[in-house]
């Protein structure tokens, strides 16, 4: 018995060590439940919505959005005033003088132009870099320096050292052995460096990106885009500390290539320009803001310390916001979102939110003229995928398969959700229709059997739904296949597969028709309409249409706005209506939980969340967001139960503050 | 003793370099692209073409020696010795992570493995306070009501599963008797549910190899030599008895222990812990091949340690073991 209890009390000992040498942090004024942990807090290189959502409250960017206004208009933040050029193509940005890092540094153009450029060295690898291709010269500029670095890496050292090392006595491998191994390890570090300095010289000539002088930037764009300011606005645009990221990075002598070490993201390392500064960051556990001291603007931070938690179980983050954990959830997956939302309906639950929000469900159909095993793919034809599409009843799918608020979809575009654009009709559901497009394809039932044939007598191949496992898909597919079966005769077969395997079949076109989903970047109707461009990196459906492509650059040419979103409507109206690429189901919904700040009979309350941004493009400011005490609720006016913030029971999602109302897509399925 | 442990040292690199081989193979043969956010937008070819370039991730050979100089601390030592201006920040560098960019491998090890340790360590003392007392109970009058009931039990033990387990123990204590926290890590008493959710199976486990043990030992000549002798019956059964009934669960404690460490995705999930088990599963969904090399050889290691460990204290416990 001594021996046993000997090493429990070891083990005990050791545990309780371990134990006490950790501590929590401290409350925070806001708290806030996120999904995941953030993957990175390199502006540059971010490309998770939860990344770029801390960018915006981190990091200022050279204008800002402002998330409560109707058209998500574009207002000053590091820069005070911009003036656009007549040429459509130039902008100039004068920056605050008061603009401050947290160190206490000024924030200047040269700041910009340094972490541009950083997004666009091929070095950086970012996800977003083409975000950056934008301005003039930037594609030259990165193709410029991969070409360096691929012939800079397969020299031999001693031509590394030649041709870049700026030493005239080395000139041949025998002089360069001659030199004791540190001199030689010099002369390959400086070549590096020289080799990076001539990419920058090439920067300098080329890309229409300068500092004027410490508070003026002028960029210029390769094409006329309307949208510059928008991009500019975007999380990947935020500046980072030059001294900072230059002291973590280095140049490989062997490769050329700059080399990062993340570690500067660490707090209390880290130093940012917005409204925040992270001080903790413990991986996996919490994240610690605290109001960026020298910001400029400190009286719009509305609570001065904020925690971030990420909790991955859909289920365990809604019982910790339940049990009082957060402020607000910034992300509801449990799947009984649905039986939330209709108890807040019964007026039994006020906690639960939904928000449509600026990205479409949808599936893709495999537009090859080939399926991946050889055979000839039905789906090539576009008639084939309009009957494809007029077969689904996506209200059906929408209100009894998903059954959590979201607008069924006819159009890729969420509707509303871009000033200024006009979204088409997009097809309806109507059976009978998708029986004759599919009959005037050369499909039908020639045999008897049920199963359309074309006109060798081949029976229409079974169709292959791939999807991917552990989420709603595999009900959705379901749904569709079904309305396949009934309104066309033909067999359906689902095919679930991991996240990875999916995503490589979907990327090799090797599939029949697959889920997919988009959500917008920016405030303009390419964001969504580039992905159907021969060749893009995300056009996963091998969809090729150079009548399409000459509607893309005929919109992309054309100077006059109303003009060119009339363009991009047609173009939209070409893919919703007759080519069909995707078929969309429904616009995403977002779901956060939080107490609303007004109660039922419109009385302020303690704990309740304002700030909160209902606009589709679904940007949140965390300085924006501030938990009401009771002082504040004490001051609040109350409100009148009938203009409550919430939404009406007959209408369960709000459209946003669109400035117009949605589409009659709300009627889909009125054909049955 | 001494060449035991030695020989055991030895062998360590070895079973590491094997284990290190497989995990290899298995994971290069992963489907999907490891550098790409599975969900977002794409990075044109050329940046994709970059990434790879930059983890040696276009060749399988490379990448193997590569990573192998690496993590051997060969890296390190070399670039020590040479003074080349470059710095290794570690001597066993596990690479960076894939998924989360500004975290490398040995930074999440280093603050997931001490939570790990703390849940597996405190579940495998409930589990073996929990074990030795049902099993003795139960080795005591064997088929008596108590004896049944520990053993349904440490069926249901084995049977539930865990986020069963730990879903109603959430909701019954935080959420309906508002004890405790959801999603919280750090205080001792947000440590218990989890740690009990978890010590659950392997209590279950000690029991059964307790209670069996007991009733072999206490039928054996000793036991009934020792009453003869006039040794009071909770002397008997504690001491000598248990004693020997335990050795079976010492060599279980071993595994138990790592697997409780490592093992732990699900409670790690539904409690939202920051341990080690959840990178086991995410970094292979993600092919996050950095990650799946480091946790795999942590593990690994930590299973031949352990092992280790439980063969010096069984000897300890029973010095007639060579």
């Amino acid at each position: 018995m001594g021996k046993v209890a000997a090493i429990l009390g070891l083990l005990v000992a050791s545990l309780a060590v371990l134990v006490l040498s950790d501590r929590s942090l401290p409350p925070a004024e806001l708290t806030v439940i996120n999904r995941s942990e953030f993957n990175t807090l390199d502006p540059q290189r971010m490309s998770y919505l939860h990344d770029l959502r801390l960018a915006y409250s981190i990091y200022e960017p050279l204008v800002r959005w402002d998330n409560e206004s109707p058209d998500f208009a574009i207002v000053p933040a590091a820069a005070e005033r911009w003036e656009a050029h007549d040429d459509g193509r130039t902008y100039t940005f004068f920056l605050r003088e008061d603009a401050r890092w947290s160190n206490g540094e000024p924030v200047t153009a040269h700041d910009f132009v340094y972490s541009w450029r950083r997004g666009m060295l091929p070095d950086t690898v970012a996800d977003y870099s083409s975000f950056f291709m934008h301005i003039d010269g930037a594609q030259a500029f990165f193709d410029h320096r991969t070409r360096k670095l691929e012939t800079y890496a397969e020299l031999e050292p001693w031509r590394k050292a030649a041709r870049y090392g700026g030493d005239a006595d080395v000139d041949s491998a025998e002089s360069f052995a001659a030199l004791p191994g540190a001199a030689q390890r010099d002369l390959l570090q400086r070549a590096a460096e020289n080799l990076y300095q001539e990419s920058l010289d090439f920067f300098a000539e080329n890309v229409g990106l300068e500092a004027v002088d410490d508070t003026t930037l002028r960029v210029r764009t390769a094409k006329r885009i309307a949208y510059f300011l928008d991009l500019a606005a975007f999380g990947v645009y935020c500046p980072v500390n030059p001294d900072l990221v230059n002291s973590y990075r280095r140049i490989n002598p062997d490769s050329g290539r700059i080399e990062q070490s993340f570690d500067w993201t660490k707090p209390p390392k880290l130093v940012t320009n917005g409204p925040y500064v992270p001080v903790a960051w413990r991986f996996k556990r919490e994240m610690f803001l605290e109001e960026n001291p020298h910001y400029w603007n400190k009286p719009a931070v509305k609570s001065k310390t904020v925690k971030i938690i990420p909790i991955n179980d859909p289920n365990t983050s809604v019982l910790a916001f339940e049990t009082g954990a957060a402020n607000w959830n910034s992300d509801v997956t449990v799947d009984y979102v649905a039986d939330m939302l209709e108890a807040k309906d019964r007026g039994e639950y006020e906690w639960i939110h939904a928000f449509s929000t600026f990205g479409t469900y949808f599936w893709s159909f495999n537009c090859t003229p080939t399926l991946a095993g050889g055979q000839p793919n039905p789906f090539h034809d576009a008639a084939v995928r309009r009957a494809f599409t007029l077969a689904v009843d996506k209200r059906e799918i929408a209100e009894n398969v998903k059954r959590s608020g979201e607008k069924p979809a006819r159009v890729f575009v969420p509707p509303g959700s871009i000033p200024g654009f006009d979204n088409p009709e997009g097809l309806p559901f109507d059976p009978t229709r998708a029986r004759a497009e599919l009959r005037a394809a050369g499909w039908f039932d020639r045999d008897g059997d049920g199963v359309p044939d074309n006109a060798s007598g081949t029976p229409f191949p079974v169709v292959e739904m791939l999807y991917s496992t552990g989420s709603y898909h595999d009900d959705i597919a379901l749904a569709m296949g079904s309305m396949w079966e009934e309104h066309l005769g033909v067999k359906v077969r689902l095919i679930a597969k991991e996240l990875k395997i999916y995503k490589d079949n979907l990327k090799s076109q090797n599939y029949m028709v697959a889920r997919g989903g988009w959500f917008g970047d920016y405030g303009d109707p390419t964001t969504f309409l580039d992905l159907h461009r021969t060749g893009d990196g995300n056009n996963d459906r091998g969809y090729s249409d150079p009548d399409f492509d000459r509607m893309m650059d005929a919109a992309a040419l054309e100077q006059n706005p109303e003009e060119r979103m009339r363009l991009l409507a047609e173009a939209e109206r070409y893919t919703m209506e007759e080519t069909l690429p995707i078929l969309p189901i429904w616009h995403y919904n977002y779901y956060y939980l939080y107490k609303p700040p007004y109660d039922a009979e419109g009385r302020p309350q303690v704990g309740g969340l304002r700030g909160i941004s209902d606009h589709p493009r679904l940007v949140q400011y965390l300085w924006k967001l501030d938990v009401i005490d009771e002082a504040e609720a004490a001051a609040m006016p109350p409100r009148s139960p009938r203009d409550a913030d919430e939404p009406s029971p007959a209408m369960p999602v709000r459209t946003g503050a669109a400035p117009r109302p949605a589409p009659p897509a709300a009627d889909e399925g009125a054909a049955s | 003793m001494i060449g035991m442990i030695v020989r055991r040292l030895i062998q360590l690199p070895i079973i590491l370099l094997v284990i290190y081989t497989i995990t290899f193979l298995l994971a290069w043969s992963l489907p999907g692209e490891a550098v790409i956010n599975d969900e977002g937008r794409q990075p044109p070819a050329a940046v994709l073409d970059q990434m790879k370039k930059q983890y040696a991730l276009d060749d399988p050979v490379t990448f193997y020696f590569q990573y192998l100089y690496r993590i051997t601390g060969a890296r390190y030592a070399y670039l020590h010795a040479t003074d080349r201006g470059e710095e290794a920040p570690y001597v066993f560098d596990f690479g960076p992570s894939f998924k989360y960019e500004d975290w490398n491998v040995n930074q999440i090890i280093a603050s997931s493995l001490p939570v790990s340790i703390v849940l597996g360590m405190s579940a495998i003392i409930i589990a073996l306070v929990v074990g030795l007392t049902a099993g003795i109970v139960g080795a005591i009058k064997p088929n008596s009501m108590a004896d049944l009931a520990t053993l349904a039990v440490a069926l249901i033990g084995i049977s539930l599963p865990s986020f069963v387990v730990g879903t109603v123990l959430l909701i019954l204590f935080p959420v309906w008797l508002g004890v405790g926290s959801v999603a919280a890590w750090g205080g001792l008493g947000d440590m218990f549910l989890p740690a009990f959710t978890l010590s659950l199976p392997f209590a279950a486990y000690i029991a059964r190899l307790t209670r069996m043990g007991m009733i072999d030992e206490l039928h054996a000549d000793y036991v009934r030599t020792a009453r003869a002798k006039g040794l009071p019956w909770r002397k008997v059964v504690l001491k000598h008895a248990l004693k020997n009934a335990f050795l079976p669960v010492l060599s279980y404690l071993g595994p138990a222990t790592a697997f409780a460490m490592t093992g732990s995705f699900v409670i790690e999930t539904v409690f939202s812990i920051p341990g080690m088990g959840q990178h086991f599963v995410d970094a292979v969904r993600g092919k996050d091949l950095f990650m799946i090399m480091g946790v795999t050889l942590i593990f690994a290691g930590m299973l031949v340690l352990f092992n280790l460990v439980v063969d010096v204290l069984y000897r300890w416990v029973d010095p007639r073991i060579e």
